[in-house]
């Protein structure tokens, strides 16, 4: 009977450590404990021996509410360069072009022109894998 | 989805190097193999507190005292981050942490053979540390890429606090290996005491059915043998550095095979001690597990009560 309680009675928490001000709570692993204030004291005990920390949170299992791990809630089925610092890589070029003594517009037309071609190619391309994808599926 | 398809799926996650969670769907024998593993790693980490915590009292210093109660609390928690994993595996065949402990007691979990052996001089304090967590922390880092993500989650954190241990080690031998004939020789005693249990440690060079399963589900990625010539190439150089001898007359490398070639450890002896719990500490130390579990009960239920009458007011 005992043993039962115990069983049903202690709680996982999980732990999170703030390392700095300046740093988020990051999860680090979780403890069981008969309450949660227990569960900080283990919590520091378990995770805190070394690493400095200026704050400690535990959660209740229970109260963590997950996305699925299986299934395509974390897709990135678009290009999402143009979200990204990575995406404007031109941008020196074409600073550099204006920059030149006698800027040469020709050369500058043949470039965006040449651009454009390519778009052209990446984006029929992109449609063809999803088209491909699609008829996997079905 | 019938079972069969599941399992094949799962296996091709596996081939492909993706990391299992605790909620993906497995097969029951991969759950199986991973509680039979981790909790014995768990166990071993708690049990192995115990030749060491022995020298506690003992220590020739503070600093040493220091240092050593440092290890045995990691070890201790190293065991309680462990069970965590386990619990969670074992949470759908309805096992708890206090069923996880009393198997000690009840025969239920085997541990590592070296922690049923008896460190009877300061100098077996510090070869555990070196030698004995050396040959830990080869098995654990060869660990860090098996399929179950929690377990190498855990295992990032503990092999980083066991090179503290392993310098801890190193550091008395080294100090006793400088020292006067008389502590040279109580080293060298007590590498001729440990040689055969830390040959025995890393398992049979038989590969056997478990840990052929073990293999394919990529929870473990080295076989034993991988593992036990990986430990001789480091350690046998650093054993002949401070001027030991290895108690092993046949001991040498094969240049052709690329390999060491040493006598085996008596596999029959020590196997018996792990399976029958049999070896010259098991039983003391085994004891006083139960004493420390069963005579702390008062207080989680105390704890229990406490968190039960708050909640109720």
């Amino acid at each position: 009977m005992e043993k039962r309680e115990e069983k049903r009675a202690f709680g996982v928490y999980e732990v999170f450590v703030q390392k700095t001000a300046l740093d988020h709570h990051r999860h680090v692993g979780s403890v069981v404990a008969p309450s949660p204030d227990v569960a900080l004291i283990t919590a520091r005990e378990n995770f805190l021996r070394r690493d400095p920390a200026v704050n400690l949170w535990v959660v209740p299992r229970d109260a963590i509410y997950a996305a699925p791990r299986e299934g395509d809630f974390f897709a990135r089925e678009l290009d999402r360069r143009y979200r990204e610092v990575s995406g404007y890589s031109e941008n020196g070029r074409l600073w550099k072009m204006f920059k030149e003594e006698n800027p040469d517009f020709e050369e500058m037309i043949r470039y965006f022109e040449a651009k454009e071609a390519e778009r052209r190619r990446s984006l029929l391309i992109s449609e063809g894998e999803q088209e491909s994808r699609g008829s996997r599926r079905s | 989805m019938s079972l069969d398809e599941r399992h094949a799926r799962f296996m091709e996650r596996i081939r492909r190097g993706e990391k299992i969670e605790v909620t993906d769907w497995m097969p029951d024998e991969y759950r199986r193999l991973l509680i039979k593993l981790i909790h014995m790693h768990g166990i071993s980490e708690v049990m192995g507190v115990y030749p060491e915590k022995e020298w506690v009292p003992r220590s020739p210093n503070l600093r040493r005292k220091l240092s050593l109660m440092a290890k045995v609390q990691d070890e201790m928690g190293h065991g309680q981050l462990l069970l965590r994993v386990v619990e969670d595996l074992a949470e759908p065949l309805g096992k708890s942490r206090e069923d996880l402990v009393t198997d000690i007691f009840l025969s239920r979990v085997k541990f590592h053979n070296v922690f049923h052996m008896d460190a009877e001089t300061w100098a077996d304090a510090g070869l555990i540390g070196w030698l004995v967590d050396g040959a830990a922390i080869i098995n654990q880092v060869s660990l860090l890429e098996t399929s179950y993500a929690p377990y190498a989650r855990v295992l990032k954190r503990i092999c980083a606090e066991e090179s503290f241990h392993m310098q801890h080690g190193e550091n008395i031998i080294l100090a006793l290996a400088m020292g006067t004939q008389k502590q040279r020789d109580m080293l060298q005693d007590a590498l001729n005491r440990w040689w055969e249990s830390l040959l025995f440690f890393f398992g049979p060079p038989q590969v056997t059915d478990a840990a052929r399963r073990m293999l394919e589900y990529r929870i473990r990625v080295k076989t034993n043998e991988e593992l036990r010539q990986q430990f001789l190439d480091k350690y046998i150089p650093q054993i002949r550095a401070i001027g030991l001898k290895v108690p092993d007359p046949e001991l040498h490398y094969d240049e052709r095979k690329q390999r060491w070639v040493y006598t085996p450890p008596d596999w029959e002896k020590f196997s018996r001690i792990v399976r029958k719990n049999c070896g010259p500490k098991s039983q003391e130390r085994i004891q006083l597990r139960r004493q420390a579990h069963e005579g702390q009960r008062w207080v989680r239920e105390a704890m229990l009560r406490s968190a039960q009458a708050s909640a109720a007011v």
